[in-house]
């Protein structure tokens, strides 16, 4: 089924690339970053008119990030994964906007979340966060209960409990 | 003077006077409310509301805008972008106006206590008149809240709006906390790209970096 990608992938980028069938319909490509955009946009012309979305994945112990494209063939029926591999200390990855315009929100949700950069993408400010200063939350080195408990805690927030006082006075104050 | 019906008993109450008492008598039967539906609360909404369990018989129903409700359902977990909009619509609304935080949640962050963006106690930043517990309540136990609410009222122990206004510094300490601070938490982070350079700057740098 994924015999002539398999033969034309491998011919346009040589050793660049690496093909391994992970599922009878899901095939894995994985390469340079810098072939990610050439890969893509001949994928689509292949039939594979589908980004069904980009995830990312922090590989801390490689110290690396981990961009997968998951483009789909209506054709075909079938997926394949594209997947990169990035410098976790300078992570920055070439914006595929123009292959597939809505992109666009998965790159700046990526940004947001890891601290990956996209060159190219026009929009990359906060889409879900508010008001974050903090290392970007999916990061494995960002640790979501200290963060939790130091914020919303009543500790963190500077009450030893939630005040028995505000209690006591609920059946005091009622009526003026 | 003898009286046997529930709203002159009510009346005898010491603590309110006989209008107050009148005006709470009729404002537990007549309550607008407002669903905030930010968590899975809101599934257990449609039930309550409708033919099964039909909370119009409470004399209450749905609003569309907090102007003009009365009660203001938290039907879930908040994350700090919603509690914003949520104390905006809170503040929006006349008194009196009440509260009623539904699940786990809103009284100690339930299951996303330890999540990054959900805050852990309601209480902390608006007066919550009722909380009620489970994850996520059935509509026997959000009726039962109801009466409950409708009961603190005409005692006039629903006074979450009064408490708000005394105290609006306390509430507000804790809304800045967590909605305008100024300063990272954990570690700051420091964006290495904050200079937006291009792809082509990016791999020129790159390449001399290579080289080196
Ligand atoms: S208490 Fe449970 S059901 Fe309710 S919002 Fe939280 S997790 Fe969801």
């Amino acid at each position: 089924m994924y015999d002539h990608i398999f033969k034309r992938a491998q011919s346009l980028h040589g050793d660049k690339i690496t093909c391994e069938k992970k599922h009878p319909q899901q095939l894995e490509i994985k390469t340079d970053r810098h072939y990610v955009m050439n890969l893509l946009s001949w994928l689509k012309t292949e039939s594979y008119v589908h980004l069904a979305f980009i995830s990312c994945i922090d590989w801390i112990e490689e110290n690396q990030f981990e961009l997968v494209y998951h483009v789909y063939s209506y054709e075909e029926k079938n997926h394949i994964l594209v997947k990169t591999r990035l410098d976790r200390d300078r992570p920055w990855m070439h914006s595929i906007i123009d292959v597939w315009g809505h992109a666009q929100p998965y790159e700046q949700e990526i940004h947001e979340m890891f601290g990956v950069y996209f060159p190219g993408n026009p929009d990359l400010s906060g889409l879900f966060l508010h008001n974050w200063k903090d290392l970007p939350p999916m990061r494995k080195d960002f640790n979501p209960k200290d963060y939790s408990l130091a914020l919303y805690s009543l500790k963190g927030m500077g009450h030893e409990a939630l005040d028995m006082d505000f209690i006591q006075e609920i059946t005091e104050l009622e009526v003026e | 003077m003898e009286h046997d019906n529930i709203y002159l008993t009510n009346l005898r109450d010491e603590k309110q006077n006989m209008w107050t008492g009148l005006a709470n008598y009729f404002r537990k039967r007549s309550m607008w409310m407002l669903y905030y539906c930010t968590g899975c609360g809101a599934i257990e909404l449609p039930p309550t509301m409708t033919s099964r369990y039909d909370m119009e018989r409470l004399g209450m129903g749905p609003m569309a805008t907090p102007r003009q409700a009365d009660l203001l359902l938290i039907t879930g977990y908040l994350s700090v972008k919603t509690l914003k909009r949520v104390i905006w619509s809170y503040e929006q609304m006349q008194e009196p106006k009440y509260v009623v935080g539904f699940g786990s949640c809103p009284i100690n962050g339930g299951i996303y206590w330890d999540a990054y963006p959900v805050i852990n106690h309601l209480e902390a930043f608006m007066p919550v008149d009722m909380s009620i517990a489970g994850c996520m309540p059935r509509p026997q136990a959000i009726i039962d809240a109801f009466e409950k609410l409708m009961d603190e009222i005409q005692q006039g122990k629903a006074v979450g709006y009064k408490r708000y206004r005394k105290h609006y510094d306390w509430y507000k300490r804790n809304q800045d906390l967590v909605l305008n601070r100024q300063s990272a938490v954990l570690t700051p982070y420091v964006d290495p790209f904050a200079s937006m350079p291009t792809a082509a700057e990016l791999m020129a740098q790159e390449s001399e970096d290579s080289h080196v």
